[in-house]
């Protein structure tokens, strides 16, 4: 079920209404519903993997129990280990075996040995990647002594799956989320309206300007070859506003369908646009993951205490690996390589926190540093972003390569006067929104009622009109 | 939470009202090559048939020789050849109390035939997940069904003009515009034709099934009026193609000619007019075969 469908509009009020109708004030009956909706709305994509989703849940729930009752260290190792290698073999196997076997087999035939891989007909089971890192934070925290393990199933199922960040996050933390779940939860008008107004802000960006740019990036992407410099110019950068679009607007969407339930969810965008290097732009895209891979790998790999090299060492460890979980593709990991020596100047004369605050904070214009400092740190990204889309390394390069063409010195034919229309108003309404959580958060708010209703209603019509066939969202993949 | 409730409800009531107001000004004919044909009332005259027809028969032709609009209601090759799908359709757009209706029914070889590993396999027929086969309301505007079902690509597009290659006319009439340049006939026609010889000539079998329902489309708008065949006329390299595949096209066509009004084979014109691709009429020709066609059925009611 895809948040930007019919069936979940349907979906999305009828367990609204049957959570604080029914299970009202009850939080046992609240989280109950929860599980059998997220459930639901897991099996709609394909019910045979929620089976996968249940016994990933339950091997977590009876590890973390087993750690915290084992009588020794080495009790709670085994069952931290047995975690550890189900979860990431689960992952290994759907995600990443048959990249193994090729790449293998590639390997192998450069020295003369001639193998046919053994590769394994299975979809990827939507979700896993995001499920799974749910289940190792909250495995590692109490194997750290961080949390305790949950004793009751129905609230850490709901923990691992709850419906709004079950398929593309954010990925969350035992020890924001589970304490929510547990805590007795009442309607708030306030916090439910700023949910819905965070749910159109995220489908403008989804239906209205994700959707609208993928036309013309799958143009660009899709024949490289022909189409002009100028074009394969303007097509990456529409891939810029299509991922964002795409995730930012996934996340909102999340976040908002969480807080009409009462529960806040880790925020996972900053308006990484408007980032003056990227080390800014790490700390405000896909802020859950950065994090999950910050706590649990880079400070436990020595983070950047032992000097340059353990600095540079573990920089590039993060960011391969995290290019990786985006996908078993070369593409991937040379975006986390990519990524890594990019940032590596602030890392190496410690300027990667220069850029803490939102730019121009308080400020109605960014200053003219600022200005060419956004403009420089979004090209380069948008050159990373070339990669992340390309179907494998050759095609990345020559996309680029025909970037540099004399057909660069031509007039472009997929330039969109109403996409670019589009992408102005939403970066417009991002730069005045940029101090809050997201960007219509308070915009309007002072307002009379005419007209915030006419500006709500505005953005809701234009999605309207933006709907029809649908994309998918780029993270289900992941 | 009431206070909520009521509010997303005025909002949605609000959304909605807008949405169906602009839907039913946007239809303009350029959304989309199908969606008019859906949202026009019952017609009394029909055309039928593939895109040949859809794209070459002009209904405004017709009107020099007849008081009765006539309407095309024809489709493509994948939409509409002969079949359950398409008789139940055009059932659903014709008039229930048409007694003088005049049809214009087109026929070639690939309408009665079918890419199926059985040509008689109706049920994995591929019209049968396209949209003449899931509109269940064929003359409603808006038609809802449609857009939210089938319509390609985003609503907004129900009102955009930026592609105006191709706009469907009131009349059913789908106007196609392209570079007429020889040198681009030429290639759309050679792309066309190895597509043909690639994809469809080894597929494509005579359906027993699909002519049945030829003539039952035919016994049943013999009810409401005057029934008549056409084959309507194609380049010569095409023309060899349609041979290839049914070189008995004449004999099979022949046993359903007394069924109708009469039966007039345009192939044996081919070289006089201009194709879009070699197997679509080019406006102007398909303006002179419009006439020729009105003019051929006028003189034939006259005789009758």
């Amino acid at each position: 079920m895809l948040f930007n469908s019919l069936n979940f509009a349907i979906f999305l009020p009828i367990v609204f209404i049957l959570y604080w109708f029914v299970a009202k004030n009850n939080v046992k009956f609240q989280n109950v519903l929860l599980l059998i909706a997220s459930y639901f709305f897991y099996a709609c994509w394909d019910w045979r993997f929620m089976f996968l989703l249940m016994f990933s849940t339950l091997l977590d729930y009876v590890t973390g129990l087993k750690m915290q009752n084992a009588e020794n260290q080495k009790g709670k190792r085994f069952w931290f280990w047995l975690s550890i290698i189900t979860n990431l073999g689960f992952l290994a196997v759907f995600k990443y075996y048959n990249f193994f076997a090729e790449s293998f087999t590639k390997v192998v035939s450069q020295i003369g040995w001639e193998i046919s891989p053994m590769l394994i007909n299975v979809i990827l089971p939507v979700g896993i990647s995001f499920y799974t890192f749910h289940g190792l934070s909250y495995v590692i925290d109490i194997y750290n002594n961080k949390i305790k393990a949950e004793k009751n199933i129905i609230d850490y199922a709901v923990f691992v799956s709850f419906f709004p960040l079950l398929v593309a996050g954010p990925i969350e933390r035992a020890t924001h989320l589970l304490p929510q779940i547990k805590k007795e939860r009442k309607f708030d008008y306030t916090k439910s309206v700023d949910g819905l107004r965070q749910i159109l802000w995220g489908l403008f960006k989804k239906i209205v300007i994700a959707d609208s740019c993928a036309e013309y990036v799958n143009l660009t992407f899709n024949s490289s070859i022909e189409v002009s410099g100028i074009d394969l110019l303007i097509g990456a950068f529409f891939f810029s506003f299509q991922i964002y679009g795409d995730f930012s607007g996934y996340s909102d969407i999340a976040l908002g369908t969480a807080r009409l339930f009462g529960i806040d969810l880790l925020r996972n965008f900053a308006f990484p646009y408007f980032s003056r290097d990227i080390a800014e732009f790490w700390r405000r895209w896909h802020i859950s993951l950065s994090s999950w891979f910050k706590d649990y790998l880079y400070i436990p790999l020595g983070g950047s205490k032992g000097g340059n090299w353990m600095r540079i060492r573990n920089t590039f460890i993060i960011f391969i690996v995290s290019g990786f979980w985006h996908g078993a593709n070369w593409t991937f990991i040379a975006w986390g390589i990519l990524n890594a020596l990019f940032i590596m100047p602030s890392i190496l004369f410690k300027s990667n926190r220069n850029n803490i605050e939102i730019v121009a904070k308080g400020k109605y214009l960014p200053s003219l540093k600022d200005f060419i400092q956004i403009s420089i740190t979004f090209t380069l990204v948008t050159f990373l972003w070339i990669f992340f889309r390309a179907e494998n390394i050759t095609h990345a390069f020559n996309y680029i390569y025909n970037i540099f063409s004399i057909s660069f010195f031509t007039i472009p034919t997929i330039l969109s006067k109403r996409l670019a229309l589009l992408i102005t108003f939403l970066m417009f309404i991002e730069w005045v929104g940029r101090d809050e959580q997201y960007a219509i958060a308070k915009i309007g708010l002072q307002w009379n009622k005419i007209m915030r209703w006419s500006f709500y209603l505005a953005i809701a019509y234009t999605v309207m009109l933006h709907f029809g066939s649908k994309e998918e969202f780029i993270y289900f993949q992941f | 939470m009431k206070k909520l409730i009521k509010q997303v409800f005025i909002f949605t009531f609000i959304i909605t009202v807008l949405f169906t107001i602009t839907l039913l000004r946007a239809n303009n004919g350029y959304s989309d090559p199908f969606y008019k044909r859906f949202t026009s009332p019952k017609q009394e005259s029909l055309i039928i048939g593939t895109s040949k027809a859809a794209q070459g028969l002009q209904p405004s032709a017709f009107k020099k020789y007849f008081s009765k609009n006539i309407y095309n209601y024809s489709f493509t090759i994948v939409h509409s050849p002969y079949g359950i799908v398409y008789y139940n359709s055009i059932k659903k757009k014709l008039k229930e109390n048409t007694k003088n209706g005049l049809f214009i029914l087109t026929v070639d070889p690939w309408s009665i035939s079918s890419n199926t590993k059985n040509p008689n396999d109706s049920k994995n027929f591929t019209e049968n997940d396209l949209c003449l086969a899931y509109t269940s309301s064929v003359n409603i505007n808006p038609n809802l069904e449609y857009i939210f079902e089938k319509f390609s690509g985003k609503y907004y597009k129900l009102f955009s003009q930026t592609d105006k290659s191709m706009f469907l006319h009131d009349d059913g009439w789908l106007e196609v515009t392209a570079e007429m340049d020889s040198l681009s006939v030429t290639k759309r026609k050679n792309e066309k034709i190895n597509t043909y010889k690639k994809e469809n000539l080894p597929n494509f079998k005579l359906s027993e099934f699909r002519l049945k329902y030829l003539k039952k489309t035919i016994q049943f708008l013999k009810l409401h009026g005057d029934v008549y065949l056409l084959r309507m006329p194609i380049h010569p390299d095409f023309f060899k193609l349609e041979q290839k595949l049914m070189p008995q096209f004449n004999e099979v066509i022949s046993e359903i000619v007394p069924l109708t009004n009469g039966y007039l084979d345009l192939t044996t014109t081919n070289s006089k007019y201009t194709y879009i691709d070699g197997i679509h009429l080019w406006k102007e020709s398909g303006l002179l075969v419009s006439e020729v066609v009105a003019n051929w059925v006028a003189k034939k009611e006259k005789s009758e």
